[in-house]
């Protein structure tokens, strides 16, 4: 076992850049998640950890080892892919001992290893079938017993779940976070679904465009976002935002609104700001700057009700419990206390809030 | 676990489209007519393997007057016939297995590895599909001849292989791009290099085109005339489709016995051909239909 530490790692395919000076260390037996939108280079960060990926700049270091120029075996890491790609045409039970066999281990430890692997995985009976036999859930179950065999350094992920259906994909991550307490193996799980990475990962990192956004515990990045992309990225209903202009110590909105906030730092009047709070923070009958929409539509879901309201013709996402007795239909007042109020600067994006 | 087996898609896809009664009877016809052109020398040959020498001038396409099995049975019992398959085995066996070891390689090696000169490389090879071995048959000649291997087996087996290295790489190299290039990263993580890639990976999940590219080059090997009849001087080392040639006399040819005798060399090909039609049309077909 191991940490893993990304110095400086850059990488571009001809003149384009993908990865811009990623600095990241990851603790031993630390779950990190990497988090980001479709295409900002989560995966191509992962590929160059596992040694399936040249890298451009910057070094990667596998305990104290510089492993820029190790093969992936050299490297000692195992990797669970998103299509999972098991071997059409091996057994389960080869599946798991490809690696062991392909290692030059004595065939007895192969079937020891391989066995408890499958039967922490609850795979045994499955051992001879061939992965077209198995269902999804069972496929992706062998994509980390294959991983699990061969007691790596470090752990890979990538999206191995969103081949999964909803339920499914619940189950196994909560297998996923059992295994990472069982085995406390170094990972690093990369997922573009925000949920599942603050629910799997002691850490998670937002990614964007190639660029760490921010790295924190998944509270910290919800209750701190350090900028307008993280605080948009987490957080499910997505947080509303308002361009707005600071005056008098407060941010007034386009339609006239005034927010009032704790400031983190001295604000210049008339400073182009983006106000933003999330539709949970929205209360009816709270106290703070009142907000009143027409209610334009209510989606139930149970325990919670999203209400979307039309504030001046713009959205803005409300959450109220699924059992407040609230007419919902005509128009709503909505509160934001002064300390759920988020303030960025418009052009920069950096929090300037307090909170 | 408590999970739901996934919905077959076979039984929720449609069925094809139904043909209209014009367009079904157009098609029966030109299929009957097309089995027709195929089966209909096909008979002959072996009808007329049947008759009297003077039969065959007179009722070259009826049924035979009177069967004359001994024109088969000469044959079967003859040592020659049997020999002589052998040599059609082991030229065909030895170019069957140098073509799949060969253009699997190369076409792994392209699909692959790019490396300077690679398309260079594979065009020249496909180049190749454009000559036929006969095109080429007298520097072929002077080629083995310097080599020393006229009147070998390898002086067959060798340009057969060189002559069908192109098609079979073009076929090799479509099927091993089209495996999941995730496969190759797990491999690589696994452990495996190119290798041991090819050995585990690609080559156990290649079974319709080896299938296909070894019936190619094993039939291929197995009607070739030409070629042995230049490089092959001994009756000993004679394949089956020269075995004909005792039956050509200066003076006279005992025609009924050629039709015999090639009736007996074309049956095992056709037996083949049956057992392996479906990987033969699977490999034929592989990655038009994704
Ligand atoms: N081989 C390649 N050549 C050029 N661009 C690539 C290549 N592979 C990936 N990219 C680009 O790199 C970016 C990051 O890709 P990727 O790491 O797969 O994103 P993610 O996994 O976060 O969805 C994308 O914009 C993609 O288009
Ligand atoms: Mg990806």
């Amino acid at each position: 076992m191991a940490g893993l530490e990304l110095r400086n790692l850059e990488k571009s395919y001809g003149a384009v850049s993908v990865i811009e000076d990623i600095n990241l260390t990851v603790a031993d037996g630390e779950f990190v998640a990497l988090v980001g939108p479709s295409g900002c280079g989560k995966s191509t960060i992962l590929r160059m950890v596992a040694g399936l990926e040249e890298i451009t700049g910057g070094d990667i270091l596998i305990g104290d080892r510089v492993v820029n120029d190790l093969t992936p075996r050299e490297r000692n890491i195992a990797m669970v892919f998103q299509s999972y790609a098991l071997y059409p045409h091996m057994s389960v039970y080869r599946n798991l001992s490809f690696n062991l066999e392909l290692a030059g281990k004595p065939k007895a430890e192969i079937e020891r290893r391989v066995i408890q692997a499958a039967r922490m995985l609850e795979l045994e009976p499955l051992l001879e079938r061939k992965p077209s036999q198995l269902s999804g859930g069972q496929r992706q179950r062998v994509a980390m017993g294959r991983a699990v065999v061969r007691d790596p350094s470090v752990f890979l992920f990538d999206e191995p779940l969103s081949n999964l259906d909803a339920k499914l994909r619940v189950q196994m991550r909560g297998e996923i976070k059992a295994l990472h307490k069982k085995v406390g193996v170094t990972s690093i799980y990369v997922t573009h679904d925000q949920v599942e990475a603050m629910t799997l990962a002691d850490r998670v990192v937002v990614l964007n465009r190639g660029v760490i956004q921010q790295s924190g515990s998944p509270m910290e990045l919800y209750r701190r976002p350090a900028n307008l992309f993280v605080a948009g990225f987490i957080g499910s209903p997505a947080m509303n935002f308002v361009d707005a202009v600071m005056q008098d110590g407060l941010a007034r909105s386009a339609e006239g609104t005034d927010f009032a906030f704790a400031a983190g730092q001295k604000l210049a009047e008339g400073q182009a700001v983006v106000v933003g709070v999330r539709p949970e923070h929205l209360l009816v009958g709270g106290e703070g700057t009142a907000i009143t929409g027409q209610i334009s539509f209510v989606e139930p879901t149970g325990g919670q009700t999203f209400v979307t309201l039309d504030v001046h013709g713009r959205p803005v996402t409300v959450v109220i419990s699924g059992e407040d007795d609230i007419a919902l239909d005509g128009a709503l007042t909505v509160r934001a206390a002064p300390h759920h109020v988020y303030v960025f600067d418009a052009a920069s994006g950096e929090r300037v809030s307090e909170n | 676990m408590t999970e739901a087996a996934p919905i077959d898609a076979a039984t929720t896809a449609s069925s094809g489209r139904r043909l209209s009664a014009g367009t079904q009877t157009y098609l029966y016809v030109s299929m009957l007519i097309i089995a027709g052109i195929v089966i209909i020398p096909l008979l002959t040959t072996a009808l007329g393997g049947f008759k009297t020498l003077g039969e065959l001038r007179g009722n070259p396409f009826g049924l035979p007057a009177e069967w004359q099995w001994s024109n088969y049975g000469n044959i079967l019992t003859s040592q020659r016939y049997w020999m002589q398959m052998g040599n059609s085995l082991l030229i065909a066996g030895l170019t069957v297995f140098l073509t799949l070891l060969f253009a699997s390689m190369a076409a792994f090696t392209f699909a692959h590895v790019k490396f300077f000169g690679s398309d260079f490389l594979l065009n020249y090879f496909l180049i190749g599909l454009m000559f036929p071995a006969a095109t080429a048959i007298l520097p072929l000649f002077i080629r083995i001849r310097d080599l020393g291997l006229l009147d070998t087996y390898w002086g067959v087996v060798l340009p057969q292989v060189a002559f069908g290295l192109g098609m079979s790489i073009l076929l090799f190299r479509n099927y091993f791009k089209n495996l999941p290039p995730e496969l190759f990263d797990a491999a690589f993580v696994d452990g495996a290099g190119y290798l041991r890639f090819f050995w585990h990976i690609s080559l156990p999940l290649s079974r319709p085109i080896i299938a296909t590219v070894g019936i190619i080059s094993f039939v291929g090997s197995w009607n070739s005339y030409i070629l042995p009849l230049i490089m092959l001087n001994s009756e000993s080392k004679y394949p089956w489709p020269l075995g004909i040639m005792v039956y050509r006399g200066e003076f006279s040819t005992d025609w009924q016995l050629i039709l015999a005798f090639i009736t007996l060399t074309i049956l095992p090909t056709v037996i083949v051909f049956f057992a392996a039609q479906k990987h033969i049309i699977a490999g034929l077909t592989a990655g038009a239909v994704k």
